[in-house]
């Protein structure tokens, strides 16, 4: 802690004035610091708090300023089937991650420990694929999907997730894989597990935080994403929450408390998988480059 | 070890052989659904694009027209508004990545509850930018939070409506668009300075380096790699990740005020069902993420 301490040499030294650690900041100085901070974290935190003070009001209330009531609360599930719409966009969800993990991992897998003639250009070209927005392809893609008869569930927004994730994953999960040494996989080959019993037994258990990594980062993107849900999803009652507050939002007829308060249960799940994960997706954020 | 294997070789080498061999089947049958999943989903649309992008169509029906689409399409204005909108949005990228920077070293400074703080700056991250977009309405609405500011300020005479107006919405999308990349921005960054041997600075500051001249020659030097990711998220992002925070704050107007490339996308085929052009926009949009995708490719890539 101390500079005596880094610098183990210094010891013997007669050192005439001792050090310390950090030039000590003037007292003003930390305080001004700490200010800025606290600015900082009000502006950080004004999101929430428009989304709670407002949810609070009632139409009325909202238009004159003052009061508070719980009415938008109350009524939040006559105007925003919003029971509905978590549970929409909890099966997209989950739906999607576990194909981007089924998917990506044997791939990420295959790509760094079992190489073979072509692999180091298939590589190149799935992982290409992240540059390529959905925006870019949207016309085909929506027309394909429809055609393939996929807008009528679930399906075609699982599937246009998963393709849109699939790169990163396999990257992600390609750069995990290399730092794991080789020998572990040739004892499993050489035991007899087969290569889908190393995939199965091995391979998982050692890629936990990888998948971790996947999980939280696509769940936060599927989760909050707009496009994919208002294309892809065709039948008004199987809307994703995010879908259903930017259509209500567009319309400019809903009350604003009620939209405020569908967006802060829109935000919540979002949120506490946040709070829960925050080391995997700074993990996932900068993979590759703090190496 | 050569040793050993050198005698029971002409035994080995049949089965080692057929151990590599089944080793590369397994991997490419593992690669495969990947790649199933991306030439179908992404590789093929693409090829589509380009194929429609000479046609009319409308979604079920196509005819072949040839390159004077294209010629037509530079033609439009509405191409070159977007095309403009984007541009001047790239005018918010330099405070993208300076507030962020700027708060990323506050937080190294680790004064007390930092921990929190930073839980705090990265909150925003995990909420929709539909939310985001939807609260930003309210900040820049003329009964919003922007107004009692400046009232509180004592300009009570001066009343903003900053989405309502051409000339201003679009400064108020792009101060939005900065407020969504604080957190990821900062995420980076303090990654970066966490990096960072501390030994170094410790070493300038006894040396009589100021604060300043230690940000200039050790921080931000270290900090370059994770900048220049930083600035192709942030352009990728301001190009193709928009969409939630046009469809609920503006629309794209008033007028085309904030219609960049990808809601002129949305527009053109949803709206006005010309299939055909949507397609084309598509590529031009392609290209120009391709262009800072490359940048991007190299910059994660580099140590491969």
């Amino acid at each position: 802690m101390t500079t005596l301490k880094s610098r183990p040499d210094l010891d013997d030294e007669p050192v005439p004035t001792p050090v310390p650690e950090k030039s000590p900041r003037p007292k003003f100085g930390r305080w001004a610091l700490f200010g800025a901070m606290v600015v900082v974290a009000v502006i950080m935190l004004y999101p929430f708090w428009v989304m709670i003070v407002t949810s609070l009001k009632s139409e009325a209330q909202f238009l004159t300023g003052g009061g508070f009531s719980w009415l938008s609360w109350k009524n939040l599930t006559s105007v925003i089937p919003i029971g509905q719409e978590v549970l929409s966009s909890t099966i997209v969800c989950s739906a999607s991650i576990l194909l981007i993990v089924c998917v990506g991992l044997p791939a990420g897998f295959a790509f760094s420990k079992l190489r073979y003639r072509a692999s180091p250009t298939i590589f190149l070209l799935v992982v290409s694929a992240m540059m390529v927005p959905l925006q870019a392809i949207l016309m085909p893609e929506f027309v394909n999907i429809t055609k393939l008869g996929l807008t009528g569930g679930y399906f075609g927004a699982i599937v246009v997730y998963a393709a849109l994730g699939t790169p990163f994953s396999t990257f992600l999960f390609a750069t995990y894989f290399r730092g794991v040494p080789d020998e572990l996989i040739e004892a499993g080959i050489v035991d007899g597990l087969g290569y889908v019993g190393v995939l199965g037994r091995l391979v998982v258990p050692i890629a936990i935080p990888a998948i971790a990594t996947v999980t939280v980062l696509q769940f936060i993107q599927i989760w909050d994403d707009l496009l994919v849900g208002l294309l892809f999803i065709q039948n008004t009652n199987e809307r994703p929450i995010t879908v259903g507050l930017a259509v209500l939002a567009a319309g400019r007829t809903t009350s604003i408390p009620e939209l405020m308060a569908g967006s802060l249960v829109s935000a919540l799940p979002a949120m506490l998988v946040y709070l829960a994960f925050q080391r995997y997706l700074v993990k996932g954020l900068t993979m590759g480059i703090d190496r | 070890m050569s040793v050993i294997v050198a005698k029971p070789r002409p035994v080995m080498r049949q089965p080692r052989l057929t151990l590599r061999r089944r080793r590369q089947l397994a991997g490419f049958l593992f690669t495969l659904p990947a790649l199933g999943l991306v030439i179908g989903f992404i590789g093929v649309p693409i090829g589509q694009a380009i194929y429609y992008s000479f046609t009319s169509w409308d979604g079920l029906t196509s005819t072949w027209i040839g390159p004077s689409t294209w010629a037509q399409a530079f033609h439009n204005t509405n191409l070159w508004t977007a095309l403009q909108n984007n541009a001047l949005l790239l005018l918010s990228v330099p405070f993208a990545l300076g507030i962020p920077l700027l708060i990323a070293v506050l937080l190294h400074q680790r004064v007390a509850g930092w921990r929190i703080f930073r839980s705090i700056y990265f909150m925003p991250t995990a909420i929709s930018w539909v939310v985001l977009g939807l609260v930003a309405e309210r900040f820049f609405a003329e009964r919003g939070t922007l107004n009692s500011i400046i009232h509180a300020l004592g300009l009570s005479h001066v009343t903003t409506n900053m989405l309502g107006y051409e000339s201003t919405a679009l400064s108020a999308l792009g101060i939005t668009f900065v407020f969504t990349m604080v957190g990821t921005n900062t995420m980076l960054f303090l990654t970066g300075l966490a990096t960072l041997d501390p030994t170094l600075e410790e070493a300038a500051r006894i040396d009589g380096a100021g604060r300043w001249r230690i940000f200039w020659s050790i921080t931000l030097p270290h900090l370059s790699r994770f900048i220049q990711l930083a600035f192709v998220m942030t352009v990728i992002a301001l190009f193709s990740a928009l969409f939630s925070l046009i469809f609920v704050m503006t629309g794209g107007g008033p007028g085309y005020a904030t219609t960049t490339m990808e809601f002129l996308i949305y527009q053109t085929g949803f709206n006005q069902g010309d299939f055909g052009t949507a397609a084309l926009y598509g590529l031009i949009l392609f290209v120009l993420t391709a262009i800072v995708g490359i940048v991007q490719l190299r910059l994660i890539g580099a140590d491969e």
